[in-house]
């Protein structure tokens, strides 16, 4: 087990700068996900964390020691790659004990916790069977199989689950989360996915062009996102934006849409905001509602929609309508709504808005 | 407020009908289209093959008079010339020798020019020139460069070893079996190096980072990925090296005019002197119906071995 303290970190491919300062701080038996869209540098970082990408700038401590010139066999850390990397020509028993055999463990010992970290993973049975004869699922354990079994001081996961299919995504995601609860080690996982960030992490680190965009825990980002990018990158079905001028008169706030006045929340901070600044209003989906009762509840805007696009889960129902000209997604109970054209009051939760400005995208 | 409006696309319809000729032409076409090839290939290559395995069971020899039956008496000659079995004996020594040589430098070259460095592109350019020329060409040039008195090879030799070197080597055995794979090993060597270097890039670079990251050392990682995965391109590339490397003809034909006597006569190099110089033709293709059958049985067990290698 191991903290990992990264400073000033950058990495160029010639002339290509793939990750542009990183400083990060990763507590010893954290669990961090790293995410943001394909191309942000966050497998790079992984993989300069390893060892397999040598630094440009910048230094990597793991355990308090800088490890920077280390070759990533001795930086004690083990990798999960998303296709596996299994060795196919041996069976799954001699996969998982190989790298325990290279640092010339006893037979018996080997055996020992090759066994003990197929029971955790459940894949005794198929000790005795090459990868090639394993569905893809039972691989991923494999490959998991092959890094616990070292008992490394960190564990990075590159995009483990990309390769399978949802079912099973969902299956090794809560395996993942529970074998971090048990043993407790400092992870650091890549993943694309905003599901398996907020589901997985103890503290998501959002990247985007080769920094760090916005970092904290899952509810963090998700409820106070620092930018529209953070804001539109987790929840799903993603947040709306709608365009509108910042109206301030005395201690009262209110955006204004082309043809709407939505009055914020009271109490809502907005030091250094201007009257008429562009902003954006950030509205999640989950945050507006079929209305009920005669008065909307404290905070809430009351409007009547006309329901364009109906697109029912079973369990909800998205709703598309049309909110001063902009389209707007709202996510209603599987009830509210029966078919398109309907029209129905809605309640916008105006204290869960997010503001941004409208240059800068960051939040006000 | 912007607005779409779509319309429905007016429907594009059944296919229109045939009639009964139309029907049977577009069922049939495809045979007119195949004819040409059937065609080309059963006067060229079917006809010829029946046409000797008659040959090979009668008189067909330039210096006999008539056609008569022979029976089996074509391959009792060839079978009983001991310049034959040589031949063949030959043949299968320098193929195996050459083909290992090949093979062992091929992959070393390959080791090396997988990872990407300044220049590589250039020396691989340079590297698989050889397999640009004739094997003629080739011949040539070994025989101007180990030629003696005028070749420039015992010339070094002597400055090298600070006394006189004075080897025939197209005309004094063994040197001469050296000259013969020293050309055969320049020329194909990059063949090797070619098609193994594309076996060793297609092994993902994954497996050897996880190998790096397990501590597994260069040495266990080649035998634990490297070969494994190779396995089917060796098969492939040792496969084709020696089934064209039993077959060896030209660079002895430039080199050694099959001399000393007979000493490198391979198997081709006898098949051609006994059926276009010597004009006994019957026995050249008797001859050869050996051969084929020799070679089928290599071939049999190579290609066997090579699709049994299972894929990954």
């Amino acid at each position: 087990m191991a903290e990992v303290k990264i400073t000033g970190l950058h990495k160029r491919y010639g002339t290509f700068h793939a990750v542009r300062g990183i400083d990060l701080d990763i507590r010893d038996g954290e669990f961090t996900v790293l995410v943001g869209p394909s191309g942000c540098g966050k497998s790079t970082l992984l993989r300069t964390i390893a060892g397999l990408e040598e630094i440009s700038e910048g230094t990597i401590e793991i355990g308090g020691e800088v490890v920077n010139d280390f070759r990533p066999r001795d930086r004690d850390v083990a990798m999960v790659f998303q296709d596996y990397a299994l060795y196919p020509h041996m069976t799954v028993a001699k996969n998982i004990g190989f790298g325990l055999k290279a640092r010339k463990m006893p037979k018996a010992e080997v055996e020992t916790r090759v066994g003990e970290a197929a029971r955790m993973l459940g894949i005794t049975p198929l000790l005795g069977r090459f990868p090639r004869q394993l569905s893809g699922g039972q691989r991923q354990r494999v490959a998991i199989g092959r890094a616990i079994v070292r008992n490394p001081r960190i564990f990075l996961f590159d995009e483990p689950l990309s390769n399978l299919d949802a079912q099973l995504r969902d299956e090794m995601r809560g395996e993942i989360k529970r074998l971090h609860q048990d043993i407790a080690t400092t992870m650091i996982y890549v993943t694309h996915d905003q599901i398996e960030a907020m589901t997985l992490a103890d503290r998501i680190v959002l990247m985007r062009d080769g920094v760090i965009e916005q970092q904290g825990t899952p509810l963090d980002l998700f409820e106070r996102p620092a930018s529209t990018f953070v804001a539109g990158f987790l929840g799903s079905p993603r947040m709306n934006f709608l365009a509108g001028t910042l109206a301030l008169s005395g201690s009262v706030a209110a955006i204004r849409l082309s043809d709407l006045l939505l009055p914020v929340a009271p109490g809502r901070n907005l030091d250094g905001a201007t009257d008429g600044q562009a902003v954006l209003l950030g509205l999640r989906p989950e945050h507006m509602t079929r209305a009920r009762g005669e008065k909307p509840a404290e905070g809430m805007f009351r409007q009547e929609a006309t329901i364009d696009l109906l697109q029912p889960t079973g369990s909800r129902s998205y709703a598309t309508f049309r909110l001063s000209g902009a389209p707007v997604m709202a996510e209603l109970q599987a009830h509210d709504v029966s078919r398109p054209g309907e029209s129905l009051p809605i309640d916008i939760n105006m204290s869960r808005a997010s503001i941004f400005d409208a240059l800068s995208e960051r939040a006000l | 407020m912007q607005t779409t409006t779509i319309t429905r696309m007016t429907a594009a319809g059944a296919p229109p009908k045939l009639s009964r000729f139309a029907r049977w032409a577009d069922r049939n076409f495809k045979w007119l289209l195949v004819a040409p090839a059937v065609l080309l290939i059963l006067a060229l290559s079917i006809y010829p093959l029946l046409f000797s395995l008659v040959v090979s069971f009668i008189n067909y020899d330039f210096q006999v008079p008539g056609h008569a039956f022979v029976g089996l008496k074509n391959f009792s000659r060839v079978i009983f010339d001991p310049v034959a079995r040589w031949s063949l004996f030959l043949t299968a020594w320098l193929s195996a020798v050459s083909v290992a040589i090949e093979f062992v430098l091929g992959l070393l070259v390959a080791l090396t020019m997988v990872r990407s460095f300044p220049g590589r592109g250039v020396i691989m350019s340079i590297l698989i020139v050889p397999l640009f020329i004739s094997p003629v060409i080739v011949g040539q040039a070994w025989t101007l460069l180990l030629q003696r008195p005028f070749g420039p090879t015992n010339y070094i030799l002597t400055q090298l070893l600070g006394q006189e070197v004075t080897i025939g080597w197209m005309t004094e055995s063994p040197w001469l079996y050296f000259s013969l794979i020293i050309a055969d090993v320049w020329q194909w060597t990059p063949f090797m190096f070619v098609i193994l270097l594309a076996g060793l890039t297609a092994i993902p670079p994954n497996l050897y980072e996880a190998a790096e990251l397990d501590g597994v050392s260069a040495w266990q990682a080649f035998w634990a990925i490297t070969v494994p995965h190779l396995g089917p391109m060796i098969m492939l590339a040792l496969t084709f090296r020696l089934l064209d490397a039993i077959r060896m003809f030209d660079t002895i034909f430039i080199m050694t005019g099959g001399g000393p006597g007979t000493q490198t006569y391979t198997a081709s190099y006898y098949l051609y002197t006994v059926g276009f110089t010597q004009f006994h033709l019957s026995q050249a293709t008797a001859g050869s119906w050996l051969f084929l059958i020799f070679t089928a049985f290599v071939v049999t067990l190579l290609v066997r071995r090579l699709l049994k290698t299972e894929p990954v």
